[in-house]
């Protein structure tokens, strides 16, 4: 809660706090089914429309209308964004705490198996696991969360590593505290301001990746919607319907930047001694 | 975007990047522009619209077609069938010559069908000539062909730039495929893959001069930027695959787009051997509540035909005269009632990731009117290797298609519908009657008997549909105004380059 | 120097890494070389005709054997034969890496001239309303996707004025850098946008730091002008994390921008790779990336080496 407060006096998290709200009310509309019209539904009669007082956001080829396709497609943008996150965090916090935790050779396994994986050039990695396994929704949650799961071994096995070397993880073993009970409650614990810090950053990450790899045809399928499948197929389209493309354009800034704002502040909040801008 | 802050947004980037980039080069030769690059130089082998593109304009085969699709002299000057059909007479053209300076002989022609012929070559169009007895050459200017049956087709087939007639020693030296020695219109002087190729013109080609010095092709792979690149002048002729950029081009006044009904069929692929496609019902349900014209008008935007089976103007039929071609819910609901499946079933439809750059909209379309019957369609894209090779291996329910034609039905078809098609396994379907017909139709030499048997074939395809097909598309070509004498042909070639001139 | 040889014993290891990954990955992908050169006329094949194209590409033998064979190579320095270019791997890649290096090196000149200043302008100004407009310019610029800017940018330039540079093609510098600066200004625009947000960023918060550590306000009370101030004393230790910052983003850059190469139709490493894959070009695959993996490690190195150099409280140790 206190967290929260802070969230809210600092002038960027206010901001970003409130976009990524507003986000995640949108996405909610939207899975719900409370969208203006039917996302999927052909209206043939009034294909490519431009914005008007019965399609806010116009309509795109098929006649469906595009703000009820936007709504659906924050959901799953969003959705590809959070678990990705979550999988490359859950990932990320086992492979580094344990590397840090047992040091010498499954430490050195696990950060050469992560400088193999970073040194990956991220998209084309990302582009090969979707050719191998077909384009979709949880392929690109796989892609994704792969591609971030070094980065977060990272995040957490370094400070994990000074932790470990604390006088109070000292103690707690002398007192005979087991090992899972100071892996979770002492590291993992002190390591939570600087994940939560890197996750919501992440985020902005994942939904640009996500519209990365659907602008290239590798991520969401139609007919289903998402930001970068959007506005991929308002590419050919954006001289005769250039509301096709500035809607999703300006959805996908603003998503992301809702988290990078929300990020900063996070960071000026629970991790004072670093401040960057 | 209001005119101001578009006026507001160009000026601040223009000065940013002190634009200056209009260039009007050496008037005699052609810029040019397309997506998709050559991916080899192999005149036999390579089959991907985008290579025969490219060696058609530096291969000639012995016939040709014109934009009407009849057959006029290329490397040969004239040819006759014998009375009983088995023998198939060229003369060559004396002046033809391929760009090393040697003569075109009847040896070259012998070494060049010969090593169609040979299965280790990997020739794409063997199939066709598998009537061939021998090949004789009684003189350097003759060339006889001695058929094990009478074959129409074959006359047809020849006029493929997959049967270009090679350099005998090039073949004897392997070199087929690296180096491109040809006797058309352009030699190419440079290639570099997915960048650009330049082509100067052939000064000694036996249907010159061409018009222009020589072609510099860039390969610019989003066709947004080829419909800008041509706006600026900086590209004088371009090949064009998406409707929806293509319909851009008469909006620009010093532009001009050339439209040709292609031979090449979108059509919805279902697979007979699997459940509920076996049942002829079924099949016919689908049909009948498919609406053509309405794929056609959302996912090309109305650009292109409704069309049954056959494509080729001189065979088509009537697309109204076949089975369900006008929308019918109503029928097609009481056909899947009579199968068993009022309450309709679900299937997966394939269809590859921007090839053609429809596919995409064409199975989303037909998703909402298949759900209408209570079919329920997953659309499954793929990324085009992969689609391949799931559609070679016949594993799909439905894939949405973009097949090429060929001028002759025989040739266009046997693949599917005879029962020893090549790909049979892709068709899923042997049908006594339509494999009857195509034999037929290969044996028969008078044209209008040809015509009545494919007009049947036709009928019989369309109402047993195993395939429902949509509509053909055009092929466009855009160009600057001061591009003279391009002839738009069916097939899509862009052999008539050889003739074109810059004003 | 023990710290480099030792970063640099790890290198074998990763890149080794990196080639069984990649030399699987793209054998897993389905269709292979034979259906994406033939398309869905590789049906009409017969084996035998399969067979030999399967030899002609390579693709005959056993995966381990084909990894063996590519292995050994490499010590003589044969990364393969492309069969799309019909010519050594090498050679592809280096004649695709100027343009990316180029690219590379264009937008981290934007983003650093634009950024530090910006950075050092904000941070004079801190808290103030020419402080707020810099941050929230920055902060959209890092939150731009750039194909969008570069979709934006077409659309405007083609659209609304009818110009745009030569694309598709690429002129070496040292053949003509007028045409060659014409063909890259607007592609390293659109990638150096972001990057420039983010040097803004940085630059501003390090220097922010370094106002407020006791030297500058030493040199401050000693009467020194503002200007050098800023200038001479703050600035070359706030550049620390912008060098760290530039570099990385640089050898992510080195691999090559997929999405803006595709934009602007450049033939540059990143299309160049993901063209091989969708042609099933197995050797090119295989090389690029290792190309790209080595180059990545090669600055991340560098970049440290500058970070102790630059900063000498920074020990390099275990990281």
């Amino acid at each position: 809660m206190r967290v929260v407060k802070a969230i809210f006096s600092h002038p960027s998290g206010r901001i970003g706090g409130a976009i990524v709200l507003l986000y995640l009310v949108v996405a909610l509309l939207g899975a719900v089914g409370l969208t203006p019209h039917d996302p999927l539904m052909q209206y043939r009669i009034d294909r490519l429309q431009a914005p008007s007082s019965s399609y806010l956001m116009g309509t795109d080829l098929f006649g469906r209308d595009v703000m009820s396709r936007l709504m659906k497609g924050v959901g799953q943008s969003f959705t590809v964004a959070f678990f990705s996150v979550a999988f490359a965090t859950l990932a990320g916090t086992v492979l580094g705490l344990t590397a840090a935790w047992y040091g010498k050779r499954w430490d050195t396994v696990m950060m050469r198996l992560m400088d193999v994986l970073l040194a990956f050039p991220a998209i084309l990695l990302a582009l090969l696991i979707v050719t191998i396994v077909g384009p979709g929704t949880w392929t690109s949650v796989a892609a994704i969360s792969i591609v971030y799961t070094p980065i977060f071994t990272r995040v957490v096995r370094g400070p994990a590593l000074s932790l470990k070397e604390r006088e109070f993880v000292d103690a707690a073993r002398t007192f005979g505290s087991s090992r899972s009970y100071i892996l979770t409650r002492h590291l993992l614990l002190n390591l939570v301001a600087p994940l939560t810090v890197q996750v919501t950053l992440a985020l902005a990450w994942a939904l640009l990746t996500e519209a990365g790899l659907s602008f290239l045809g590798l991520g969401t399928q139609p007919p289903a919607s998402s930001l970068g499948l959007m506005l991929s197929d308002a590419r050919n389209l954006m001289e005769q319907a250039p509301w096709l493309l500035a809607f999703p354009a300006v959805a996908i800034m603003l998503s992301i930047l809702g988290f990078n704002l929300l990020g900063d502040a996070l960071r000026d909040i629970l991790d004072p001694k670093t401040r960057r801008a | 975007m209001t005119s101001r802050f578009k006026y507001f947004l160009g000026l601040t980037t223009a000065a940013m990047i002190g634009l200056s980039a209009i260039s009007q080069a050496g008037a005699a030769t052609l810029r040019m522009a397309w997506a998709q690059d050559a991916t080899g130089l192999d005149p036999h082998k390579q089959t991907a619209f985008s290579s025969l593109r490219l060696l058609e304009l530096i291969y000639e085969p012995l016939v040709r077609l014109d934009a009407d699709l009849k057959i006029i002299p290329g490397v040969a000057t004239s040819w006759e069938f014998s009375d009983d059909g088995k023998q198939l007479t060229f003369k060559l053209d004396p002046k033809a010559k391929f760009q090393n300076g040697a003569a075109v002989t009847s040896a070259d022609v012998k070494a060049s069908f010969e090593r169609i012929l040979d299965e280790k070559t990997g020739a794409a169009n063997r199939a066709n000539y598998l009537s061939i007895e021998s090949i004789e050459a009684p003189d350097a200017g003759t060339v006889v062909f001695k058929l094990k049956q009478p074959d129409a087709p074959i006359l047809t087939a020849m006029t493929d730039t997959n049967s270009s007639i090679v350099p005998a020693t090039e073949i004897a030296a392997g070199t087929i495929g690296t180096k491109a020695i040809g006797s058309g219109p352009f030699k190419l002087e440079k290639w570099d893959p997915n960048s650009k190729e330049v082509l100067v013109a052939n000064k000694e080609w036996a249907g010159g001069p061409t018009g222009v010095d020589g072609i510099e092709i860039s390969v610019l792979p989003d066709e947004t930027a080829i419909l800008a690149a041509m706006r600026t002048g900086q590209v004088d002729f371009a090949l064009l695959n998406d409707p929806l950029i293509a319909t851009l081009v008469p909006n620009e006044p010093k532009l001009q787009l050339n439209r040709a009904p292609l031979l090449a069929y979108h059509v919805l692929q279902l697979n007979p051997a699997r459940k509920p496609m076996n049942e002829l019902a079924v099949r016919q349900a689908i049909s009948c509540a498919v609406d053509r014209q309405a794929v056609l008008d959302t996912a090309s935007l109305g650009e292109g035909r409704v069309t049954g089976p056959l494509t080729m103007p001189f065979f088509a039929s009537d697309p109204n005269s076949l089975f369900c071609y006008k929308q019918d819910v109503e029928k097609a609901k009481k056909l899947m009632a009579d199968a068993g499946f009022a309450d309709g079933f679900t299937a997966t439809v394939i269809a590859a990731t921007g090839e053609p750059p429809t596919a995409a909209a064409e199975a989303q379309v037909l998703q909402s009117q298949l759900a209408e019957i209570g079919v329920k369609l997953d659309i499954k894209m793929m990324e085009l290797n992969v689609y391949v090779d799931t559609w070679l291996k016949g594993d799909f329910d439905m894939a949405v298609a973009l097949n090429g034609g060929r001028p002759d039905p025989y040739t266009m078809y046997n693949r599917y519908w005879t029962k020893n098609g090549n790909l049979q396994k892709v068709s899923n379907f042997a049908d006594d009657s339509l494999d009857a017909l195509l034999l037929q139709g290969r044996a028969e030499t008078d044209p209008e008997k040809r015509k009545a048997i494919f007009a049947d074939f036709d009928k019989q395809l369309a109402e047993k549909a195993p395939w429902i097909w949509l509509y053909t598309g055009f092929g466009y070509t855009a160009q600057q105004k001061n591009v003279q004498g391009f002839v738009p042909m069916p097939t899509g070639s862009l052999v008539s380059l050889g003739k074109v001139t810059i004003q | 120097m023990n710290y480099v040889i030792r970063r640099l014993k790890a290198f074998p290891l990763v890149l080794i890494g990196v080639s069984v990954v990649v030399f699987v990955a793209i054998r897993l992908v389905p269709g292979d070389s034979i259906t994406a050169m033939l398309g869905t006329e590789a049906g009409l094949l017969t084996p035998q005709q399969r067979d030999s194209l399967a030899i002609y590409f390579g693709i005959d033998q056993p995966w381990p054997i084909q990894y063996w064979r590519w292995f050994t190579g490499l010590f003589s320095g044969d990364l393969g034969i492309s069969v799309t270019y019909g010519k050594p791997v090498l050679t592809v890649i280096l004649e695709r890496f100027p343009l990316t290096l180029e690219l590379a090196l264009l937008s981290m000149l934007i983003a650093l001239s634009i950024g530090v200043p910006a950075g050092v302008f904000a941070a004079t100004r801190n808290e103030r309303p020419a402080d707020l407009g810099v941050r929230i310019a920055a902060m959209i610029g890092q939150s731009t996707p750039s194909f969008v800017v570069g979709l934006i940018l077409i659309y405007i330039l083609s659209a609304g004025f009818g110009v745009l540079p030569t694309m598709g093609i690429f002129t070496p510098f040292w053949q003509d850098p007028l045409e060659n600066l014409s063909q890259m200004i607007l592609p390293a625009v659109t990638l150096g946008c972001a990057f420039a947000a983010s040097v803004t960023r940085v630059s501003r918060s390090a220097m922010l730091d370094v106002l407020s550590d006791d030297y500058v306000r030493t040199a401050r009370s000693k009467g020194a002008s503002e200007r050098s101030v800023i200038w001479r004393h703050a600035l070359p230790n706030a550049l620390v994390p912008v060098v760290t910052l530039s570099g990385i983003e640089f050898g992510y850059l080195l691999g090559g921008a997929v999405i803006v190469e595709q934009i602007y139709a450049l033939p540059g490493l990143g299309r160049m790779v993901l063209e091989a894959i969708l042609q099933r070009d197995y050797a090119l695959v295989q090389g690029a990336v290792l190309f790209i993996a080595l180059n990545f490690m090669i600055v991340n190195l560098l970049v440290d080496l500058a970070y102790a150099a630059l900063d000498p409280r920074i020990r390099l140790e275990g990281r």
